[in-house]
Formats: C-alpha cells, structure tokens, sequence
C-alpha cells in the first residue's frame, strides 16, 4: 500500500464518509458492520499470507474475545475500552489451545482449526454459567463517552472500529517490513531451508497466531459492545469465517489493502443487492464468487485490476509484492 | 451393565452409518489429496431428495436413490471439474473452492426447501428391532448400518479385485508410477469421484430415513467425515470402518453418560489427540505426509 493510497483512504475513511453518511444510522452502521470484517480479514490475511496457514475457525477467535469482554464488563466492572483490549488477550489464549495444530501441515492445520472452532462453539452453549448459554446475553454496555465524545452511537462505534482496522493495518505492515517479516517471507517460499539457516520457524508461526487471534479477538469484543447482545450462535457463527475469507481472496490477501477493500465491497453489495434479491440464501453467491476466484485468480481481483490499469514499467514491482 | 451394552451397541450402528457417511471423502482424499469440503453437503443434497420424493409422491424414500445418485454423481464431477482447473497450490486451494462451493450448496438448499426441519413420514422406519432380547434399536439405524457395512466391504472389494480399482489404489500411491505403467491418472481421480458420489447419495437418503435434515447438516457432516477420514490415516477403508465406530461408540458413551449435547465435543477431543499424537492416523503409514 503506497502513501498516496494510505492517505486516499485515510480521507475517504475518517473525514467524507463521516460527514456525508453521518446523520444516516444505517448507513453508517453498514459501514461500521463492513469494517468489522475487513478487520477480521485483515487478520486472516496476516496469518495466511505471512504466517503461510489457512484458518477455517477464526469465528472462534471472534467469539472468544467477544464473550470475554462482555463478561469482564458486565461482571467485573471493567472499563469498556479496556475490555476490548482483554477480548483480544482472551482470544490469544484460546490460540494457545491451537498450538499443538501447528505441527501439522497445509490442509491439515486447517481442518483442525475447524475441529477447534466447532469445540469453542460446543463449549460457549454449554457453558452457561459464564456466557448465559443458549438464551444469551443481554444488555452489554456500550462504548461510553470518553473525551468529550460519545462512542455509544452509531458514528461513534464507525470511528472506533476505524481505529481498530488502522491499528491492524498498521501493526500488519510494520510486521512485514521488519525481519520477521523477512523470515516469515523465505518461509513460505521453503519451510525446510529456512529451519536449516536457523530461523525459528514454529516460534514465528506461534506469534503470528498470537497476533492475528489478537486482532479478531478484539475485534469480536468492540462488536459484542456495538450491538449489546450475544449469543453462542451468533458470537461463533460461520459467517465470521466465510466473510472475511471471501473478502481477502477477493481483494488480494497477499497485500495490505485488499483484505480490506474486498470486505468494504463484499459486504455492502451483499447486504445492499444480494439480501434485497434474495432474503434467503444470498450467502450463496460469497460462496460462489470464492469459488470462482479461487480458480480465475486465487492472489485477487486487485492485483489484475493494478496490472490493467497501472503502467507497464510498474507491472514487475507489483507481482513481486509477495508476503 | 445393560446400560452400556446399550450404549456400544448404538455406538456400533451409527459408526456403520458414519463409515458410510466418510468413505467418499476418503477415497477422494486418497487419490486426489484433495479434501473436499462439499463432501456433507453433497450427502444432504441427497438427503433432500429423499425428501423430496417422498414429499411429492407418496413413496417410500428409497426408492429415490437412483434419482438421488444421478444429481450427486453430477455435483461430484462438477466439482472435479472445478477442482482440476486450479493451477497453483492445490492442496490448499482446493480447500477453499470446495469451501466455497458447500456454500453454494447450504444456500441453494436453504433457497429451495426452507430452513425448515423434515423428517421421514414413514412410521415404518421408527419401530423399534430388537436383537438378542436386550439391545434397542430403531428399524432404520439397522438399515443404514447394514447398508454402510455392505458398501465400505463392496468398495472394499471394488478396489482390491477390479481393473478401475486398482487403477485408484497405483495412482493414490504413487501417481508418477502409476503414469508411467500406462495409467491414466485424470481417469482414475474421475472414477474416484463418480464412486464417492455413488456413496454420498447412498448416505443421503439413509441420513433422511435415520435423522432429521436441515440445512446446516451438510457442515457438521463434512467435519465429522474428515475426522474420521483422519482418525483412519490416508486410503485405508478398514480404517474408515474402524475410525467410524470409535466416534460412533464415543457419541454412544457420552449420550448415555452425559449428555448428548457433549457428544460431538467428546468426539472432536478424541480427534484432536489422536491427530496430535499420531498426525498420519491410527491406520497411516507414518510420515505418510
């Protein structure tokens, strides 16, 4: 992501969007809700592209981290923007659960991570002494007023999350440009070679987990404020692995900006058009839109738009943009 | 005492039943390396077929299997085909396309029949057998558990005893070899995939007659058939046989000595252990990937 860009959307994100879709709580809420996935996806992403392993349980970080912040706050009087910050350290332990997964390799870390997803789910419907079990919890509070301004409204949350999916982006790239990121990049390139030259591949691996938990789980946690309610279904729904995978993939997920792009459009056309065409089922197009481009061009739309578009001599420094 | 003959012995049935649902992932899985993820939404999609056989006419659901059969082995193939066209990083690519193409499956169910919860209407599978005075168990678990003995020992036998088989089992061992000895590999990943939509459907319409469908069946289907598939180690049907009792029988112990909602949760731990303590499965060559 180039300064140009950064600074495009830095202005689109924090000055017009609030100030033309302000007064419109649906609107905003739409974006806020567009948000939360790009956030979710941005950490997916960080862990699939840098960390070389594809998750199908990152739900269970989104709901792990909501529903330890929703119980810090509502039974231990804890700050709310604390909490969030909590949220996503509950999320990290949970990931500590995963650990012995990275053991395995390619599909098999996924499908555990699955296995593991589904486990967190069982246990937040039967565990309901702590989360309220089927029933749910109402009531969570809300973002408070902090500084003078009021995060408890809808333009309020818009700016918060905003905040959460910069700091994302931002600790996203520093990663990448630092030598962890450089030994995350020859990792993926071969594992084996990387380990014979010293590089402590698992360790690497274990805090990019850490990392892109922390992130989701956070993430889960401004959510469970935003909306005040939760319950397991929702909390560890599918949903919050389905879109944001189809939104990285769809945007690119080894670059900064596509995750992020590709949630922001994913979402809105899908809540905009595809629920309006057809209440029922209009997930099946997120699912058909993933499957086609996985085949059409599994590194995203992006990098085919950029090469259309950009000029020639700029083609080669964007297709080695990898990790 | 009784109590946990009782427990085993429902165990027993449901993994025949389990095996059945699990063989094709199995068999795709071990020629292809491709896990597909659509594997329980293809079983369900037979499942509502079934359904909707039995729904329109009157008759009785099994007889919508060759219906049930041509539909699945067509979806099957499609996703072959779709799985095929990926160029680069199958392994992990293919995870995704047949992710999303469970998707499209759900949803085009949830579209088409309602999130509604159905059920055969045929009383006649619900009575209850009884077996050596003591053991309980309704007409259709028996069913569907000789139907997934019969067909893991005929696909048994289709791979040790026939030309395509064989075909399968040199080409799931070492597609280079196979190639040279003349073998056409694509040939044989069709042929497994046309076989592992013969059993979806097959465990479709035995789902239906068991159990009650929904939509999101098709997911927890996928996942317990690649527990199993993993518990078993690559290729080997005996293991899927075996794998598929012990998560049946671990569902069985826990129901009666819990509650039935820890059984997927008891299941799931025991899955993750064993992968844990022995990544290539109980029946796996080791270092098998």
């Amino acid at each position: 992501m180039n300064i140009k860009f950064s600074a495009a959307f830095a202005i689109v994100m924090y000055l017009v969007i609030p100030f033309t879709l302000g007064d419109n709580n649906y609107l905003i809420g739409l974006v806020a809700s567009a948000l939360i996935i790009a956030g979710i996806a941005v950490a997916w992403a960080l862990l699939g592209n840098l960390g070389g392993m594809v998750s199908f349980g990152h739900a269970a970080f989104f709901g792990v981290g909501a529903y330890t912040s929703a119980v810090l706050t509502m039974d231990h009087g804890v700050p709310v923007f604390v909490a969030l910050v909590m949220g996503g350290i509950g999320a990290s332990i949970s990931s500590i659960f995963m650990m012995p997964a990275l053991r395995l390799r390619g599909p098999y870390f996924a499908l555990a991570i699955l296995a593991y997803a589904e486990i967190f789910k069982i246990l937040a419907v039967e565990a309901t002494s702590i989360t309220g079990g089927a029933g749910g919890l109402l009531s969570i509070p809300t973002l408070p007023v902090f500084m003078g301004i009021d995060f408890g409204t809808k333009l309020g949350g818009y700016i918060v999350i905003l905040n959460i999916v910069c700091l994302t982006l931002i600790t996203y790239h520093f990663i990448r440009k630092s030598t962890y990121g450089l030994a995350l990049k020859a990792m993926h390139d071969s594992e084996m070679a990387t380990r014979i030259v010293g590089v402590p591949a698992t360790y690497l691996k274990i805090v990019m987990l850490l990392v892109s938990a922390f992130m989701t789980g956070s993430i889960g946690a401004f959510n469970a404020h935003y909306i005040n309610f939760l319950e397991p279904d929702y909390a560890f729904s599918g949903s919050w692995t389905i879109f944001p995978i189809v939104a990285a993939i769809f945007g690119g997920y080894r670059t900064l900006s596509g995750p992020v792009l590709g949630a922001l459009f994913i979402y809105l056309v899908d809540q905009l058009v595809f629920k309006s065409v057809m209440p029922q089922g209009h997930q099946l197009i997120l699912g058909a839109m993933l499957a086609g481009m996985i085949i059409l061009s599994p590194s995203g739309l992006l990098p085919i738009l950029t090469k259309f578009f950009a000029p020639k001599k700029n083609i080669k420094k964007a297709e080695g943009q990898h990790a | 005492m009784e109590l946990t003959a009782q427990a085993l012995f429902t165990g027993l049935l449901m993994g025949g039943f389990y095996g059945l649902i699990a063989v094709g992932l199995a068999l795709v899985f071990g020629t292809m390396k491709v896990i597909n993820l659509a594997h329980g939404e293809l079983v369900l999609l037979a499942a509502y077929i079934a359904y909707a056989l039995e729904s329109q006419t009157g008759l009785n659901p099994m007889l919508s299997l060759p219906i049930a059969m041509a539909v699945v082995i067509v979806a099957a193939l499609v996703t072959f085909y779709l799985t095929n066209q990926i160029k680069k990083d199958r392994e992990l690519n293919s995870l995704i396309l047949t992710f999303g193409l469970g998707i499209v499956l759900t949803n085009g169910l949830l579209m088409v029949f309602s999130a509604d919860i159905y059920s055969t209407q045929s009383s006649w599978f619900m009575e209850g057998v009884v077996i050596a005075d003591s053991l309980f168990s309704m007409r259709s678990e028996m069913i569907a558990f000789i139907v997934g003995i019969a067909a893991l020992g005929g696909l048994y036998w289709w791979l040790n005893h026939t030309w395509h088989g064989r075909a399968i089992r040199s080409v799931s061992s070492n597609r280079d070899a196979a190639k040279l000895m003349g073998m056409n590999p694509t040939k044989a990943e069709l042929w497994s995939w046309g076989v592992a939509g013969v059993l979806a459907a097959l465990a479709g319409v035995m789902l239906y007659v068991t159990s009650v469908i929904h939509p999101p069946v098709g997911h927890s289907l996928t996942i317990k058939a690649f527990v199993i598939t993993v518990l078993a180690g690559m290729g080997s049907i005996p293991g899927v046989l075996v794998g598929a009792i012990m998560i049946g029988v671990i569902e069985g112990l826990t129901t009666t000595y819990f509650q039935s909602s820890l059984a997927e949760l008891a299941s799931m731990t025991v899955f993750l252990l064993v992968l844990l303590v022995m990544p290539s499965g109980l029946f796996g060559k080791k270092g098998a990937h």
